[in-house]
């Protein structure tokens, strides 16, 4: 086991520059997502981890020892690949078995941690098939098979459920998260998928661009988005963006539209008025965080239902407030239907105000 | 899954195409088994039996080409009037060797021209391929003068690196196409493993086994059956098969028997490898475990 220090890493490709200034801390035993789209630098992060890709600049040490230039067979770490990346020739077996034959163990003790791999991963009926008798599901446990039956110190995980269905996925994610705690191994999971790194991981680091976005716990990372672009990134269905002006009312700051002017609360007036705010800014709220009532009138904002999406437990609503478009989050029994006048109210201790040039969040 | 098979539906066209398919496909058979069926038949004829021919025409003349006594005399003649056991020996170890030789060296070249990427890959690819577009007969002078400057003329390791001189850049050339086609994550999972980088190349040889199985079978035709280095670069000590067979046409006394005898022993092995490689070769290509 290993803490992992990603210390102000660069990644270069010619001249493109996949990942700026990288610096990551994570501690030994942790579940550590690395999270945000395609390109984002995610991926080669991780491989510059493994030690597939070079170290552009900075270093990255498993607890304290700086692994820029060891080869991947020296880090003792072992990865799963997005599409597996299982060898097709040889059989499940051979597939688990391939590290620790490598590494020369005795046939006994091979014979004995395939069968505690496989144990915990349930195939242990698929040990003589080849790869291609297998299903999606199944090869990934064959890979993550092979990752844990070495026992490294450290698990990197590119994308591993990826491919998989929404419900395997889903059962996946909470397999991943126990085999997780229980082997007790650090490990560094990279996904685009925000549910997955959600759900699973002690803490999140969100990249966009090969810039370290945020670095926090989930709840963190849900509930005080350091910017604009991590509050739209995580969260689904995504969080509404409205550009408002700041004005002060009667002593009161109040976040002004042209539809309408909502007071901020105490202690986020207490931040606008310390840190020297612009009157331009950008609210962003989730749709969940707006209550949503049918009828005219009341101080709460006019709206109007242009769509209403049920989707079983929860019902999806898509509300015009002047030429924007909120959509809101209800119960299943809401009664509205298209057309219909509606009034909605925005739960502003939960709201959020981003600066519109730099997409920094007041809070 | 849907069938890979065409659908065809009847027509008189169709029909009619059908029976013209047939009737070239009986000529084609006929142009090109004949041959090697009278060069078999007619090593085991004694010569005045191998010139009994019907006249034009007469169809029923055509039992006079079975109506003749075995004998294996010219095979006798061949090995132990004429060294050809020792001159097979030489085919054998002269194709043998430089396509073993080329295969894996070519691997080598070719998993790294396909793996990584360097100033000037390109143009060395580009060169390594140039190196075939001149005819052999174009380098054959400049060639002979260096062997014989080395001393490699009529010797086994001479004639050796020439055919490994021009399988060499072909080896290369058609190897890296199949490395292409290897995902990379493979070799990267296995040095994930503890597998060095050499290993990792090794272990995904199994993946290329049908193309340098296929490689292989090509590098040995080509030795085999070469004329021209053989008799320039190999004369005197190093005679292959097709010099020897040649040698038994001599001014006065064109050995037919020996001939066709000769022919026997060169076109078999061959034959033989072909069928014994084929079935390997068609199971390799539809492995289907390169794809993803």
């Amino acid at each position: 086991m290993a803490s992992v220090t990603i210390d102000h890493v660069w990644k270069y490709y010619g001249k493109t520059e996949a990942v700026k200034d990288l610096n990551l801390k994570c501690a030994d035993g942790e579940f550590l997502s690395v999270l945000g789209p395609s390109g984002c630098g995610k991926s080669s992060t991780l491989r510059m981890l493994a030690g597939l890709e070079h170290i552009s600049a900075g270093d990255i040490r498993f607890g304290e020892r700086r692994i820029n230039d060891l080869p991947p067979k020296d880090r003792d770490i072992a990865m799963v690949f997005e599409n597996y990346a299982l060898y097709p020739h040889k059989t499940v077996r051979e597939n688990i078995a391939n590290s620790l034959m490598l590494r020369g163990a005795s046939r006994a003790t091979i014979e004995q941690k395939v069968k505690k791999a496989t144990e915990l991963l349930q195939i242990g009926h698929l040990l003589q098939r080849k790869p291609q008798e297998l299903s999606g599901g199944q090869k990934q446990r064959v890979a993550i098979g092979r990752a844990i039956v070495r026992e490294p110190q450290l698990f990197l995980f590119d994308e591993p459920i990826a491919h998989l269905d929404a419900k395997l996925r889903a059962h996946m994610r909470g397999e991943l998260k126990i085999m997780q705690r229980e082997l007790g191994t650090t490990m560094i999971y990279v996904t685009h998928d925000q549910l997955e790194a959600l759900s699973m991981a002690d803490r999140i680091a969100v990249m966009h661009e090969g810039v370290l976005q945020q670095f926090g716990t989930p709840q963190e990372i849900y509930d005080h988005p350091v910017n604009e672009w991590v509050a739209g990134f995580v969260g689904e269905p995504p969080m509404n963006f409205v550009d408002c002006l700041i004005e002060d009312r009667g002593g009161v700051l109040h976040a002004v539209h042209p539809s309408f002017a909502v007071p901020v609360t105490g202690s986020q007036e207490a931040i606008l008025r310390d840190s020297a705010h612009r009157a331009e800014v950008r609210m962003g709220i989730r749709p969940d965080q707006i209550g949503i009532v049918t009828g005219d009138g009341g101080d709460a904002v006019a709206a109007q239902i242009l769509l209403t999406e049920p989707l079983g437990g929860d019902m999806l609503v898509d509300a015009a407030v002047g030429q924007e478009k909120f959509l809101v989050k209800t119960k299943p029994d809401f009664q509205g239907r298209r057309g219909d006048a509606c009034r909605l109210a925005f739960d502003t201790g939960r709201w959020h105000l981003f600066d519109r040039d730099t997409g920094l969040a007041y809070f | 899954m849907a069938s890979s098979d065409v659908v065809r539906y009847r027509s008189p066209l169709r029909s009619l195409v059908n029976v013209l398919v047939a009737i070239f496909l009986v000529i084609y058979v006929v142009w090109t088994v004949l041959p090697l069926f009278v060069m078999f038949v007619s090593s085991f004829k004694d010569l005045l039996e191998a010139f009994k021919l019907p006249t034009v025409g007469d169809w029923s003349g055509i039992t006079l080409f079975f109506d003749f006594t075995p004998t294996v005399k010219h095979y006798q003649s061949l090995f132990l009037d004429h060294n050809f056991s020792v001159y097979l020996f030489n085919s054998i170890v002269a194709s043998a060797g430089s396509a073993l030789i080329s295969v894996v060296l070519g691997a080598m070249c070719a998993y790294s021209l396909s793996r990584i990427n360097f100033r000037g890959k390109q143009d060395l690819f580009f060169w390594i391929i140039s190196t075939r577009m001149a005819p052999v007969v174009a380098v054959m002078v400049p060639l002979y003068a260096i062997f014989r400057g080395a001393g490699l003329v009529g010797t086994i390791p001479g004639l050796i690196l020439a055919y490994t001189t021009f399988n060499l850049p072909f080896a290369i050339w058609m190897l890296k196409g199949f490395f292409d086609n290897v995902p990379y994550a493979i070799e990267e999972a296995q040095m994930c493993d503890g597998a060095t980088r050499f290993r990792a190349f090794l272990s995904i040889l199994p993946l290329v086994a049908p193309g340098v199985g296929a490689f292989l079978v090509l590098c040995i035709l080509f030795a085999w059956n070469d004329f021209l280095f053989a008799s320039i670069i190999g004369s005197g000590g190093a005679k292959t098969l097709p010099v020897a067979t040649k040698e038994l046409v001599q001014p006065q006394n064109i050995q037919w028997g020996s001939i066709m005898a000769a022919g026997v022993v060169t076109t078999l092995p061959m034959m033989f490898l072909g069928l014994l490689i084929r079935r390997y070769l068609v199971a390799g290509l539809t492995m289907g475990a390169v794809k993803e």
